[in-house]
């Protein structure tokens, strides 16, 4: 097979925060999931600090969460793909997320980024994704949203 | 079960990735950031990046629901405060403490701190035990620290030497129930002569010592 006709994945992992951006990451891994009948995961995680354990029933209360994954799979049907969307909760979102990449097997992980400034004008990655970036085996997307007007 | 490790240096470390072993919950607390994404490369997702003497941080790192909280800082005023808020504001049921000036384990038992762990003292025992000093040796802490186990090693100058138990005054929440001579351990009966190198195992409150110091080592002037 040429390297044209290559898949460019053939499992993704997308990781919805939650953040009005996600829309646009599971839009455009849909489709090109939906060109190489790729499969698609869609995972959100819900944090839970050390004060309570980790079986604490929270994730599965939250309505939040719920709409979060319902949404990931509305769009990736109006894109004519299948997205499993999954709901985990643990101690560390990055953590939580290379976990299910690897037990999935996924060659591809996908992140959103939104931009952010820190106070001082430094901009803010946040903890996540250099984890993410560090600890996944498999290949890593992270889309930064476009830099909103007033900040630009 | 949940332990709640506080202070990243080495025996925390070490602390942490054993219980760990040992198929316990865990979280460590560090305050120095460099330190605790360090560790938790090492360890994982059980790091709190936060400074233990707070109590909010302590909350988070879920001292609520800890059933032990073990300071072993470098910094003996820490690993009290920390103890102390461990016991009082978040009630967890066995707090353990490093304590590294030796001088600090009184106030540390007097304020409720369940176990203290000193490694001067431990380090000093081993020492005593090859070097015959005219001081009691302390062999184990019991009760939380409010017993301990002690042995005289009796000197030429003792004034229990050629004596027998019966002839000492012996400190009410003191007794003495063993005798090593010549390297045997013998049951101590009443008729039990003391002889100079003689090492007498009595265990006691820790605030007997002074008096039993008195009458098996003598006067410490």
């Amino acid at each position: 097979m040429s390297e044209a006709r290559v898949p460019p994945f053939r499992r993704a992992v997308i990781a919805l925060s939650g953040h009005p951006g996600n829309d646009r990451i599971v839009r455009i891994v849909s489709q090109l999931a939906q060109a190489s009948k790729a499969e698609l995961v869609g995972v959100h995680v819900v944090e839970v600090d050390w004060s309570q354990p980790l079986d604490a029933d929270i994730a599965g209360r939250s309505e939040v969460a719920q709409r979060i994954l319902d949404r990931a799979e509305e769009v990736a049907e109006g894109q004519g793909a299948a997205l499993d969307a999954i709901l985990l909760q643990a101690r560390d979102v990055g953590a939580a997320i290379v976990d299910e990449a690897i037990e999935r097997e996924a060659d591809l992980l996908v992140l959103g980024l939104a931009y952010r400034m820190r106070f001082g004008g430094d901009f803010a990655i946040g903890r996540t994704i250099p984890y993410v970036l560090k600890n996944a085996p498999c290949a890593v997307w992270v889309v930064r949203e476009p830099i909103p007007e007033e900040a630009s | 079960m949940f332990v709640l490790v506080v202070g990243g240096g080495k025996v925390g470390y070490y602390l942490a990735k054993e219980l760990i072993e040992s198929g316990h919950e865990v979280v460590l607390m560090e305050k120095d950031r460099g330190r605790a994404e360090q560790i938790a490369d090492e360890l994982g997702s059980i790091v709190v990046a936060h400074d233990g003497c707070e109590g909010r941080y302590l909350g988070e790192a879920g001292a609520n629901r800890a059933d032990i909280v073990t300071a072993v800082t470098g910094d003996d005023e820490d690993n009290l405060v920390i103890c102390q808020m461990a016991k009082h504001h978040f009630d967890v049921r066995r707090t353990i403490a490093r304590v590294n000036n030796p001088r600090n384990e009184a106030l540390f038992r007097h304020l409720g701190v369940d176990e203290i762990i000193s490694p001067t003292r431990m380090v000093l025992g081993s020492i005593e035990q090859d070097i015959p000093v005219h001081e009691l040796l302390h062999l184990a802490a019991l009760g939380g620290g409010e017993l301990e186990i002690i042995e005289a090693h009796l000197q030429v100058d003792s004034p229990a030497v050629g004596r027998t138990p019966g002839d000492l005054t012996i400190p009410e929440g003191c007794s003495l129930f063993a005798v090593v001579r010549d390297g045997n351990p013998l049951p101590l009966r009443p008729d039990h002569v003391f002889r100079t190198g003689d090492k007498v195992i009595a265990i006691g409150r820790t605030e007997c010592e002074e008096l039993l110091h008195e009458q098996l080592i003598g006067s410490s002037s």
